[in-house]
């Protein structure tokens, strides 16, 4: 699950700020691909809809890295499942 | 009281996706009307439209860009930056500039696809761009950060005069030394389900084509696109030598302070008188007016009576048409992409006909240009609009003496 999610994410990244999906890796920073917040927010937004979880805002404020994304999306699945 | 000249002109609608193919378009008197495309089994009554074609947003914006983009601000982005090349404008020129843009739908589209998820689709969230991407002012934002335009920006809104507005308040900004140079004009995109439900509930629809001021005319027809000009004061202009299609001689604004849909003889007329007074002119000394001319019942026979009024026995020589018959009524766009054919008839000689002609009718006797364009050197002109809820916009144009 966690790599599908990092896929998605990876995916959505390199289309939203038109870099090859191999540049990005899941200790870049949000910051350093160039993912303003805003950005941000819509690419949780494109998780939640595929994934049918919701980022908390706090948990939102927290997130520096992809990974970041990945772990805290997988939580929260777990937490659902 | 600094002359304000217009150095770039700009424009997306029906007719084309460009100035070229406006007013080529334009000048042989080519209807873009065709049937409502994107809208079958929908049930919609609405069988006609002037609908923007051949035009593939991707072609223009790369998606990160895409996203933010509402279609009305895809238009006034792409009217914008033909404009900008038009005249030539450097970077620091646009610094320092101001754009006012203006709409009279705004976001609808963004508001509709967030509406269907969310009543019909019964989504429980919607896209994050929701707000960015649909509020009123945000194709003013997106030119100002795409052109880097950093003095006054805003988005204006009156309905169908809209973007007449929009010119008028720029204009009035470089006669006031506010700034030497604005972006001013209109962008549109109404072709949404619910937005076509709403005018067709309002019954002023044509079944079938736009007949402005004929006796069978049978209403408007809806049009979308974008129309951006570049004004710059006479000095600023000269001094950079840019080439200057025409002046802004004159702006008349006026409310009719009467009804919220049906139009005043005399508060048109009043628009009218105040563009002349401003400009300075006699009314013999005008040529060619691109009407409002929605081919509406209410519409024509009115701004008929108030040019009439204005103009008095001049009237009679006067060469009136409504390009709406041909590129439809692109709502806040409509006043700059009329007024852009305004200034390309003036300066190519050319009178671009009311397109779709039949006969006149009743109340409808000036000369409407009908059909066939018509080859005529002039001087002046003046280009109408008169809004839903009385708001009148009219803008005289006059040629420079280069």
């Amino acid at each position: 699950m966690k790599k599908d999610i990092e896929q998605t994410l990876k995916e959505s990244i390199a289309r939203q700020k038109m870099l090859a999906v191999e540049e990005i890796s899941l200790d870049s920073s949000l910051e350093e691909l160039g993912v303003t917040s805003l950005d941000a927010i819509s690419l949780v937004f494109d998780i939640e809809d595929q994934y049918g979880v919701e980022v908390p805002n706090e948990e939102l404020k927290k997130l520096r890295t992809v990974r970041d994304i990945v772990e805290g999306v997988d939580q929260l699945l777990t937490a659902q499942a | 009281m600094k002359p304000v000249a217009i150095t770039g002109l700009g424009c997306i609608s029906a007719l084309g996706n460009n100035i070229a193919d406006n007013w080529a378009a334009l000048a042989r008197g080519a209807s873009a009307i065709e049937p409502l495309s994107g809208f079958e089994e929908t049930g919609l009554k609405v069988a006609t439209a002037a609908q923007v074609r051949n035009y593939s947003p991707e072609a223009h914006f790369p998606p990160a860009q895409l996203g933010l983009l509402d279609r009305h601000s895809q238009f006034a982005l792409v009217a914008a930056r033909e404009a900008v090349k038009n005249a030539g404008l450097e970077a620091a020129d646009l610094a320092a500039s101001a754009a006012i843009i203006g709409t009279g739908c705004g976001g609808k589209e963004t508001d509709e696809i967030t509406y269907q998820k969310l009543y019909q689709e019964q989504k429980p969230r919607v896209h994050p761009f929701t707000i960015p991407r649909g509020m009123p002012s945000a194709a003013s934002s997106q030119v100002s950060m795409e052109l880097g335009i950093r003095g006054p920006c805003f988005t204006l809104s009156s309905a169908c005069a809209s973007s007449n507005h929009a010119v008028a308040q720029a204009a009035l900004m470089i006669r006031s030394g506010m700034v030497e140079v604005a972006i001013a004009g209109g962008a549109d995109a109404p072709f949404t389900y619910g937005l076509l439900k709403s005018w067709e509930a309002l019954r002023v629809l044509s079944p079938d084509t736009c007949r402005p001021f004929s006796a069978d005319r049978r209403g408007l027809v809806l049009g979308e696109g974008a129309g951006i000009v570049v004004l710059e004061s006479l000095d600023h202009a000269r001094r950079r030598g840019a080439a200057i299609h025409a002046l802004v001689s004159g702006i008349g604004m006026s409310a009719d302070a009467c009804h919220i849909t049906d139009p005043s003889r005399e508060g048109a007329a009043r628009a009218m008188q105040a563009a002349l007074d401003d400009a300075a002119l006699p009314p013999e000394d005008v040529a060619y007016i691109n009407a409002h001319g929605t081919a509406t019942q209410q519409n024509d026979p009115s701004e008929t009576a108030a040019i009439r009024e204005v103009f008095g026995d001049h009237a009679d020589k006067l060469l009136v048409s409504s390009t709406k018959s041909m590129h439809g009524h692109a709502l806040g766009a409509a006043g700059a992409i009329e007024l852009i054919a305004t200034v390309l008839s003036l300066a190519e000689g050319v009178i671009p006909p009311t397109a779709n002609f039949t006969a006149p009718g009743e109340n409808c006797n000036l000369d409407y240009t009908p059909n066939e364009p018509v080859e005529r050197k002039y001087e002046h002109a003046l280009s109408n609009s008169f809004a839903f809820g009385g708001l009148n916009a009219v803008l005289a144009v006059s040629r420079f003496a280069q």
